[in-house]
């Protein structure tokens, strides 16, 4: 579930920048940096720090929007990678330097510990992981759909040009989606660090899990991103099961290239002659 | 004197007003209606409204009373008729809903399907979504670039006929044709461009009697 947070952030910011943004998987780290350090400070629990990791993770997506994105709007979008690869290497050097290149551990959501459901034994953090994920799934499902917002999001990353003759104004959406899947990549990252700890290094891991989820799904798809990344997670832990783990990473990108060989536009995307 | 609702050198347009903006292919009608919109530098003052709107973002002109329909319709294809109207209006809650219902009684094609994907539609329908969402905000000016393109002689003859009843209620409309024919029986003026620079204007009879203009007036 904390892959789908990651991949939806991607979507995100791809249709609104019209663009991959290459520092998507560093503002993952740096949520579960920020939760670390939080954590550190406080002593508080990974529940009551989410909305503050929330925060500071929205405002490194408005910054990124802001430097990296929307001055290049009207640049080939080649000018957008290199500006967000910069952004990560940034970021993944700025935080080997403040933390070290150690991983740290991010504070549980809930504790440690299991609730036992009709004598079968779940672990707080896992359970906490999907809750809290579906709650967001959910939140950003309403926001997308049901809202003059989301319908105005969606008719940015449909058509830039047209949005802005139509009279909504393009750049303080970029802003705004940028800053939601800032907010998502942050919760991921508190999400994540605690069983999978933080290190600087980890963002091309969570970039790449985020790119192949939406290129299975359905480049720009956002129901495609949340279940390319479900989907991922459940084919990593049923292979990691059968064979073992090391046979997973392989499995997984086989099946993704047959994915793409059979299905180019992914599973949800557009064909060309579906746009109209 | 009310003041023009456009004026763009040579291209005036008062209230209620409809002028056809004629040329062939390349000939600069996306560039006057991308200048107007603001996507383009004039080079020369713009006038929308009595005011100069020079420095005026693209979303200020539209926001101030302009509907456009582009080429090509360019509808926005994965959201459904009814949130393309939604997405493309700045009215508040209760008065987009009451516009919305009025748009489906406008075009009831439209209204009998508010859930299906734009790019669902046919062309035609296509082209209401898009004449439509221009009108949700109800344009001052209404800019309309070759919307008679693709479409079969049913959907063009239904879309012309909206145009006068729309003038009617005071909207200015400023509709670019390759072929002259289709819009002149609806236009009250018409412009001629030729790579770039107006060649010709006037009344219709005027622009349709010259013999210079027989190759686009023959079109349609």
């Amino acid at each position: 579930m904390a892959y789908a947070l990651v991949a939806l952030g991607f979507v995100l910011a791809l249709n609104a920048a019209g663009a991959v943004n290459f520092a998507h998987g560093d503002h993952v780290v740096l949520g579960g940096a920020a939760a670390v350090v939080a954590g550190l400070w406080t002593g508080l629990p990974g529940l009551l720090l989410l909305p503050l990791v929330a925060l500071v993770l929205a405002a490194v997506g408005i910054l990124a929007a802001r430097i990296a994105i929307l001055p290049l709007a009207t640049r080939p979008p080649e000018a957008t990678f290199v500006a967000t690869i910069a952004l990560a290497a940034m970021i993944e050097q700025g935080l080997t330097v403040t933390m070290g290149s150690a991983p740290h551990t991010a504070p549980p959501l809930l504790g440690a510990g299991a609730f036992e459901i009709a004598g079968i034994a779940l672990g707080r953090q896992p359970v906490a992981i999907v809750v809290v994920g579906t709650v967001l799934v959910g939140a950003l499902w309403f926001l997308l759909e049901r809202t003059q917002v989301g319908r105005r999001m969606r008719a940015v990353a449909s058509d830039r040009h047209m949005a802005r003759a139509v009279g909504i104004p393009v750049a303080r959406y970029v802003v705004l989606s940028l800053a939601l899947a800032g907010t998502l990549a942050g919760i991921a990252g508190l999400l994540l660090g605690h069983q999978f700890l933080v290190a600087p290094t980890q963002g091309a891991g969570h970039m790449l899990k985020a790119y192949i989820a939406v290129a299975i799904g359905g480049w720009g798809s956002v129901l495609g991103a949340l279940l390319g990344a479900l989907g991922i997670g459940f084919f990593e832990t049923f292979v990691s099961a059968t064979v073992g783990d090391a046979w997973a990473s392989a499995a997984l990108y086989v099946a993704v290239l047959a994915i793409l060989i059979l299905r180019p536009q992914g599973l949800f995307g557009e064909p060309a002659g579906r746009r109209a | 004197m009310t003041a023009a609702v456009l004026q763009l050198g040579e291209i005036v347009l008062a209230a209620g007003e409809i002028v056809a903006l004629l040329g062939g292919n390349g000939a600069g009608k996306t560039t006057t209606f991308e200048t107007i919109l603001g996507f383009q530098d004039a080079g020369q003052p713009v006038l929308l409204f009595g005011q100069d709107v020079k420095n005026w973002t693209v979303e200020r002109r539209v926001r101030a009373g302009i509907g456009y329909v582009p080429e090509g319709r360019r509808v926005f294809a994965g959201l459904t008729v009814r949130e393309n109207l939604e997405a493309a209006s700045s009215l508040a809650r209760s008065a987009r809903q009451r516009r919305l219902d009025e748009m489906f009684a406008l075009f009831p094609q439209l209204g009998e399907r508010p859930y299906a994907r734009a790019w669902l539609l046919s062309g035609g329908q296509q082209q209401m979504l898009a004449l439509a969402r221009a009108l949700m905000d109800r344009p001052r000016l209404l800019l309309l670039d070759e919307p008679t393109l693709g479409l079969a002689p049913l959907a063009v003859a239904d879309l012309l006929g909206r145009l006068r009843p729309l003038a009617a209620d005071g909207t200015a409309i400023l509709v670019g044709e390759q072929r002259a024919g289709l819009v002149l029986d609806v236009a009250h003026r018409a412009v001629v461009l030729s790579r770039g620079r107006i060649v010709r204007s006037g009344t219709v009879a005027e622009v349709a009697a010259d013999p210079a203009l027989a190759d686009l007036m023959a079109g349609g």
